[in-house]
């Protein structure tokens, strides 16, 4: 029972991790029907940036999100004026399409240029909580994992209340329902875009901090791509608030698979589980808008 | 015909080939190009032409690889246990592969590349080993029955390529990549041509996968299985020229001899290269480098035009 216990607080643990890695990609998706699937690579990215502020200038990992979360933003902005904003004048579906070719494309540049800069070795961020743990019932959580946890709610939270309390934030969910109603009501669409896929950049920078305390190297980013799309699909696609909740059934249907078969099959569930979704709910399962 | 006479002059020259030069380095080359050549005109059939995006043909690259192995280990001819692999791909694409036309546009392709992993992952733990040549084979090599082979196949899957080009079969494949719906309402059954692009697709990508598993001697079972048999084909399609001919044959002669240019780099220089060429193209030039090579035609052609007359 203790066993099963452990196993299930880890999967809960790192389900309200992958909440957080499918947050950005569910915002832009929302938005503006880009499927950026390079999302995995940015947090590979700034989990690497994250390990050189900490072993050049020693700032703390969790502290480093201030500089971090900038910095994507900002890149985000060079990369949608770049390669992104000509898309905008596709429907639907070509907007997808070509959103998901050019982001595969990105993927790939990003993970095969953190072999050349960076060589494909694992690393982690060493800090002195690594490791530690605290004793709850018998049940053993990570510092981190804990840390992990805080972060997903207060940034589900703070977007939340940005999307639903700011005039911006009501400009962006406006344009998500309807880009045409949004620009007679007087919103800057292209703007509009800019800014929350810029955002969705900035949001990929805070899951990169708590996977640069575990270990990773260039191959997550394809992991973290392919996480965050199960979440999408669990949460429906474009839900914001489903995102938490989505990440930490994934979370959980991964321990019951431990518990179950062990560990060498637990992304194979995940997986299997959406692909079954995908035939039979492709609007996700909690997703209306389709 | 000009064109087809000249493709038929290269092909001889390429079969002379290992006659004339006993240089293995050239063979390898060649194989290579071959075998990616095969893999891109494999997606080219489903992605170029009809317009399903795969991202997960490596599923059915290995699992051709893994059984051309076991039969030919059995003692099956190469060519024999080439149709056997073959086979096997279609089998899987029959079971895993028509269902995940459920899915359409980019659920498709987000379909598949998570059916590829749980083909890695599943083959990582069931079968841990390395895969060996048979003995007999290893004792006696010859890279030249490798590089006829490899020809073989490269040839015979170009001249069913251009043949689908002809065919009523590749308009009904064009007019479902165009325009679905349009497609069904002037009555082409949508399903049985995808599930016919498919299965050719498939069959060809287990060539491919035969004919990796005859070229290498020794591989991990999961190395067929690896993403990039996936996601090369894709960038060398689109960088040739997706739903061209010759488009894939181009896109992989680059890509070969660019991995040769940048081999002793760490990490895939050759795929950052294309992976930034690629977006240009999605971005900005639908037909890849064969649509450049027509511009310039048209241009030239257009400028001359008004001297002659």
């Amino acid at each position: 029972m203790l066993h099963f216990a452990q196993i299930f607080s880890y999967g809960i643990l790192n389900g309200a991790l992958y909440g957080l890695v499918a947050l950005g990609l569910s915002l832009v998706f929302g938005v503006m029907n880009y499927l950026n699937v390079a999302h995995g690579g940015l947090i590979m990215l700034a989990s690497y940036v994250t390990f050189l502020i900490f072993s050049s200038l020693h700032i703390d990992p969790f502290l480093s999100i201030l500089l971090v979360t900038p910095a994507f933003f900002i890149i985000g902005l060079a990369l949608f004026k770049a390669l992104f904003q000509s898309l905008m004048k596709f429907n639907e579906t070509e907007k997808i399409k070509n959103s998901l070719l050019i982001s595969f494309g990105l993927l790939l540049v990003f993970s095969n240029l953190a072999i050349l800069l960076w060589t494909a070795d694992e690393r982690a961020v060493t800090t002195t909580y690594t490791g530690k743990v605290v004793q709850m019932f018998g049940v053993r959580l990570p510092y981190i994992g804990l840390g992990g946890v805080a972060l997903a709610i207060i940034v589900i939270i703070a977007l939340h209340l940005f999307l639903t309390r700011t005039y911006f934030g009501k400009a962006i969910r406006a344009v998500s329902l309807d880009h045409e109603a949004a620009t007679l009501m007087g919103i800057n669409v292209n703007k509009v875009c800019l800014i929350s896929f810029s955002i969705g950049f900035a949001l990929a920078g805070i899951p990169g901090v708590v996977t640069s305390l575990q270990a990773f190297n260039p191959a997550i980013s394809f992991e973290l791509t392919n996480k965050a799309l199960i979440v999408l699909i669990l949460a429906g696609f474009g839900s914001i608030k489903g995102v938490l909740l989505g990440g930490i059934l994934l979370g959980a249907i991964e321990a019951a698979s431990v518990y179950l078969v062990g560990t060498p099959y637990r992304e194979v569930f995940g997986l299997l589980l959406f692909v079954v979704i995908l035939m039979f709910r492709p609007q996700g399962l909690a997703g209306k808008r389709l | 015909m000009k064109h087809i006479l000249l493709l038929a002059g290269v092909v001889i020259c390429l079969a002379l080939v290992p006659l004339a030069i006993a240089k293995a380095y050239i063979l390898n080359l060649v194989i290579l190009i071959c075998l990616y050549t095969v893999m891109s005109q494999s997606w080219n059939i489903l992605g170029g032409f009809t317009g399903q995006i795969s991202l997960g043909h490596s599923t059915f690259f290995g699992i051709s690889a893994l059984v051309f192995r076991y039969l030919w280990v059995l003692g099956a001819p190469p060519y024999l246990a080439l149709c056997g692999g073959s086979i096997s791909s279609l089998l899987l694409a029959s079971v895993i592969g028509f269902p995940t036309f459920k899915l359409k546009g980019h659920y498709f392709a987000i379909g598949t590349l998570a059916l590829s992993m749980i083909a890695i992952i599943t083959v990582q733990n069931l079968l841990p080993g390395v895969s060996f040549a048979p003995p007999q084979f290893l004792s006696e090599y010859n890279l030249a029955s490798i590089y006829y082979m490899a020809l073989t196949v490269a040839v015979v899957v170009i001249g069913l390529v251009f043949a689908l080009t002809r065919s009523k079969l590749g308009l009904a494949f064009v007019s479902i990549r165009e325009e679905e719906d349009a497609a069904e309402a002037i009555g082409i059954n949508i399903f049985k041509y995808k599930v016919i692009a498919m299965s050719l697709s498939t069959l060809i990508a287990g060539l491919g996968g035969g004919l990796f598993s005859f070229y290498v001697a020794s591989y991990y079972y999961y190395v067929p299985f690896d993403l990039g048999w996936s996601f090369d084909p894709v960038l060398i399609s689109f960088i040739g020229g997706a739903g061209t001919v010759m488009g894939p044959v181009i896109g992989s002669v680059c890509f070969v001899i660019l991995k040769e240019l940048f081999a002793i780099s760490l990490g895939q220089m050759n795929v950052l290269i294309f992976g930034i060429v690629f977006i240009f193209i999605v971005l900005f030039l639908p037909k890849g480098i064969i649509g450049i090579a027509r511009l310039l035609q048209t241009k030239k052609s257009s400028v001359a035009s008004p001297k002659e007359t």
